[in-house]
């Protein structure tokens, strides 16, 4: 499966933009089980990709091959046109990776940590220093700075992280499961880091399953399962799920006989009577709502409110996926 | 390998082993009794003679100790013993840093970061290993020179020569970095298969069952051995060592870590 797509989303980097990242039938085997398999990908200079997909999708294994952490069993991969396969120490040296778990020395300072990570990606002293202050001002922890990373809250350990990630400066940034276990506050801290990020132009991949966290950060959605089932921003993975609903609030409902004028609108493909009111659906293409509400009026009904029916990436995700958990099931 | 790279692995190992309170315990205290020990011993000996036969025995792997007085001979005998726990230092005291650098690593899922840096993996085991060796051939000279700079004002000349003879130089300076060696090689293959440093070391202890061994038998008396023999017992270990590093350095490849290590 491939989805090679560079559309230009609503937001994020201009179609120009030199690419970043660049995959071609990437896969990687594990026995005689695929993870991932036929990727075919390119993310543009500043554009933030999200990578959905369930537990086991193949995300964390598409990170590590694209960070050349785990060598490909088929396909190629660039980044900053480097070979992951043939040049994975210069790979490395332009990524910034923030793993599933913020991996930090526990007994170590914050900036020892951000020190030995500096050092290790070959900064000057001078250079080390300067990044380490702006990396930690930045993510609010520069008053912390000497405060041994097994004090920190989880929130501060994933900032510090993602801070760790940032320090030399790399052309694409990999965050997996940024937020990922944990709570409220704390992801609230790093989703607000990672907004700061993308406001600064950073090329950023994020594999994810939180669907929120995607919608509200991508410029384009990956969806993985084993391979790229589609790619594109979340306005058109809207546009293209191919329904959209008005729902309309009455004072009262009318009986189902007295629908059929509201039926007959063109572009209008269904009306169902749902609590206080209708909803209706139809061709995204066609403008009903004001047909609908003419329509409705000359009936006699009173209109509250109209609005149109939002898509949530979570009917996007499994009209995608092809799976819909059963509720009744869950409840169950 | 890059010397920087090299540092920098050792320079963060060895902030963190300072920072843990436990490892540094049981990487000093040891060294201190070891030190101790056989000053007490010769204490207690005081004048007494070794029985006969035993001296007999003795004195046909040593025929340059037929100078000593009986209580001489007593006292080098006693003090012969301990040249075996001096090699205990670079056998244990690697084995509990490689533990718990590498099992530490493994709990904080601290290597992938470290993984995902321009680092070769032969730069962060060498990092690893050297951070480990290192305290430990240090503790085990570092003891030695005080056990013998105590030992030349405790026992007097004659017993001086004993700790200072070809057979102790043997012992400490090269089956002791042989041993280390080892130790840092047991450390990193069981670390790589089990997830509690204290498990790790219990099985890698068996690294000391051969010293202890050796203990056994000298105390005997039957088998003193001379520098020849530990010169000897150093090129098997060194071998053995090297076969080792080699598995090592398999198991210690990037994605083996990321995708096998548990």
């Amino acid at each position: 499966m491939s989805a090679v797509n560079h559309a230009s989303p609503a937001t994020g980097p201009p179609p120009a933009s030199p690419v970043a990242l660049r995959c071609v039938g990437l896969g990687r085997r594990f026995g005689d089980r695929w993870a991932v398999r036929g990727v075919d990908l390119e993310v543009r200079q500043g554009e933030v990709l999200g990578l959905l997909g369930p537990n086991g999708a193949g995300k964390t294994t598409t990170v590590r091959l694209l960070t050349a952490l785990i060598r490909p069993s088929e396909g190629t991969a660039t980044v900053d046109g480097f070979d992951v396969r043939a040049e994975p120490e210069h790979v490395r040296a332009r990524v910034g990776v923030l793993t599933e778990t913020p991996g930090l020395y526990d007994k170590l300072s914050a900036s020892a940590n951000l020190d030995f990570f500096a050092r290790l990606y070959g900064l000057s002293p001078a250079r080390r220093a300067e990044r380490i202050e702006h990396y930690l001002r930045l993510f609010g922890l520069w008053e912390r700075r000497h405060d041994v990373a097994g004090t920190f809250s989880k929130g501060m350990k994933q900032k510090l992280a993602i801070a760790r990630a940032l320090l030399h400066d790399p052309s694409v940034v990999f965050l997996d499961e940024p937020t990922a276990a944990l709570d409220p506050e704390a992801a609230f801290i790093v989703r607000d880091a990672i907004e700061t990020l993308r406001r600064a132009g950073r090329t950023i991949v994020l594999a994810t399953h939180n669907l929120d966290e995607a919608d509200r950060l991508c410029d384009r959605i990956a969806f993985v399962r084993g391979g790229l089932l589609r790619v594109d921003s979340p306005a058109r993975l809207r546009g293209s799920l191919g329904r959209r609903a008005l729902v309309v609030r009455l004072r009262s409902v009318p009986a189902d006989g007295r629908l059929d004028e509201v039926r007959a609108v063109l572009g209008v493909e269904g009306v169902e009577r749902v609590d206080g009111g209708l909803r209706v659906t139809a061709d995204p293409a066609a403008p009903v709502a004001p047909a609908v509400v003419r329509a409705l009026v000359a009936g006699g009904a009173d209109i509250l409110e109209v609005r149109v029916e939002r898509i949530s990436l979570e009917d996007i995700y499994f009209e995608i996926m092809g799976v819909r958990p059963d509720a009744e099931g869950a409840r169950a | 390998m890059r010397r920087s790279v090299l540092w920098t692995i050792l320079r963060r190992e060895w902030m963190e082993t300072l920072r843990n309170r436990l490892l540094l315990s049981t990487i000093l205290v040891p060294p201190i009794l070891l030190t101790v020990a056989p000053i007490g011993l010769a204490g207690l000996i005081g004048e007494r003679a070794l029985p006969a036969e035993l001296a007999g025995q003795i004195l046909g792997q040593r025929p340059e100790w037929s100078v000593f007085s009986p209580a001489e001979l007593a006292g080098a005998f006693a003090v012969q013993q301990f040249l075996v726990f001096f090699l205990l230092m670079p056998a244990y005291i690697p084995l509990s840093i490689a533990t718990f650098s590498i099992i530490g690593e493994k709990q904080a899922r601290s290597l992938e970061p470290v993984l995902a840096a321009p680092i070769r993996t032969v730069e962060l085991l060498a990092g690893k290993a050297i951070s480990a060796l290192v305290p430990g051939i240090l503790a085990g000279l570092v003891t030695y020179l005080v056990f013998v700079v105590l030992a030349s004002f405790v026992y007097g000349p004659n017993l001086f020569g004993v700790v200072t003879d070809p057979s102790w130089l043997a012992g400490v300076f090269l089956l002791g970095p042989a041993v280390g060696l080892s130790s840092v090689v047991a450390g990193v293959i069981v670390s790589s298969r089990v997830n509690d440093p204290r498990v790790a070391q219990q099985i890698g202890g068996v690294i000391i069952v051969p010293i202890v061994g050796l203990v056994l038998v000298q105390a005997t008396g039957a088998v003193l051995l001379g520098p020849g023999g530990f010169v000897l017992i150093a090129g098997v270990v060194l071998a053995v060592s090297l076969v080792g590093l080699a598995i090592g350095v398999r198991l210690f490849d990037r994605e083996a870590i990321l995708t096998r290590w548990r």
